[in-house]
């Protein structure tokens, strides 16, 4: 068995088996975490986690490679998690999020960080101000499904 | 470290989980209204029949129920674009890949302001707005004594999710008519809604508030009574505070100098 040289973060913007960086890593230790420092600030209601709970468990279902959840620092956790699997890459999929950004910058010294792209709607990178302007830019690639804008960001873009 | 088991049974959730998270949410620990997961997003994407999708401003129109999967991921909009771009045909098809694009501004305009931004006023508000930022008892507790808001905030606790339509309703509500700030109104949804997420609900707050839109969002009485078929008004008493005209409403809730002037694009 091949020792896995990359972990999985897996964040509750993408909780799919076909998550990209998981898509990209099949073989890879993947990890979610119930991020206690955020849920201690936020007030969330039980069904919200338990409905990103279910996510993570087909998640797991789906998967021959270890795929963890546990509940604590997700920074400490990852950090955790990683060493504990020997690898010195990290991958997780694009996200806007302080906390995501925060985690990832915390790592970065240590672990290799490749973040992949989300799976958009359209190939839309300008700069956007009213739905109306961008509808009538996007119309003709979401409606006939064909790439209208080229120069987006590639996947697996390496940080550091 | 807590390791939480990856195969808990959904009877197991509430109390296994429950305690696991203990200390860490809101309310009673309890199954969500709608099961989550890859394949529950899958059925859903599967069922739903985009012909009804004509009548979604309706209440009981057809809507797609896609947006909590759609929120975390469970399925892509490009997944779902797909699919309707394959299977189905018509105008219907286009509105409702214009309503996915929705979801995708949404997210252009957080990943370009970022989420500090986009938690505080994008714009000025279009007219004199005092808000407190606060969540009020009477309608944390669904007493407040109007059927319609009673019956979101029920349903909204209950099934961690709203219609469009009520969204706005309760949106303008909150805002307009019981001047609280926006910001409540963004962390009352967002403790509630399975599918609230940063980009979707600030923004779409803000859209009502009138601080990401040219102007503040209201409905009258006869808007809530034409889309929920009458549901909450028929044989209301509560002294109505949505019934009137709107340009009665407007001098109510806006003031006399409304519109003003904010040089705002």
């Amino acid at each position: 068995m091949l020792e896995p040289k990359t972990v999985v973060w897996l964040h509750g913007d993408s909780l799919r088996a076909t998550d990209p960086a998981l898509e990209e890593h099949p073989d890879a230790p993947a990890l979610f975490v119930f991020d206690q420092p955020f849920l201690e600030r936020v007030q969330v209601a039980f069904p919200r986690l338990a409905f990103m709970y279910q996510g993570v468990r087909d998640i797991a279902a789906a998967r021959t490679a270890l795929t963890e959840i546990r509940v604590g620092d997700a920074l400490t956790e990852m950090r955790d998690f990683a060493r504990a699997h020997g690898v010195k890459r990290i991958a997780a999929t694009q996200t806007v999020s302080q906390r995501f950004d925060g985690v990832m910058d915390a790592l970065e010294g240590e672990f290799e960080i490749v973040v992949y792209e989300q799976e958009r709607l359209t190939s839309y990178n300008r700069r956007v101000k009213k739905f109306f302007g961008f509808w009538k830019d996007v119309e003709a690639e979401v409606t006939q499904g064909e790439t209208l804008f080229s120069g987006s960001r590639s996947s697996g873009d390496r940080r550091g | 470290m807590s390791l939480i088991p990856n195969d808990l049974s959904d009877a197991e959730i509430p109390q296994q989980l429950g305690q696991l998270l203990s200390g860490l949410f809101s309310g009673p620990a309890r199954l969500p209204f709608a099961p989550g997961g890859r394949k529950a997003a899958l059925e859903r994407l599967k069922a739903f029949n985009p012909a009804r999708y004509g009548s979604r401003n309706h209440l009981e129109g057809g809507v797609s129920g896609l947006s909590p999967y759609l929120r975390h991921g469970m399925v892509s909009m490009a997944e779902v674009a797909r699919v309707i771009r394959t299977c189905k045909s018509g105008k219907d098809r286009n509105e409702l890949l214009r309503q996915l694009s929705w979801r995708e501004f949404f997210y252009l305009v957080l990943e370009q302001e970022g989420e500090a931004k986009v938690l505080e006023n994008l714009e000025l508000p279009k007219y004199n707005a005092r808000w407190t930022d606060t969540i009020p008892d009477d309608i944390r507790t669904a007493q407040t004594g109007l059927p319609c808001v009673d019956a979101w905030v029920s349903r909204l606790e209950a099934e961690g999710y709203l219609h469009n339509h009520e969204r706005l309703w309760f949106g303008a509500y909150w805002v307009h008519w019981r001047k609280l700030h926006w910001k409540a109104g963004y962390r009352f949804f967002r403790e509630h809604l399975l599918d609230g997420d940063v980009g979707n609900n600030a923004l779409s707050w803000q859209w009502v508030a009138s601080t990401f839109s040219q102007k503040p969002y209201f409905m009258n009485k006869d808007n809530i009574e034409r889309y929920s078929a009458g549901k909450w008004c028929r044989g209301c008493a509560a002294d109505c505070p949505f019934d009137a005209e709107y340009e009665t409403l407007e001098k109510r809730l806006f003031g006399p100098g409304f519109p003003r002037d904010t040089g705002a694009r």
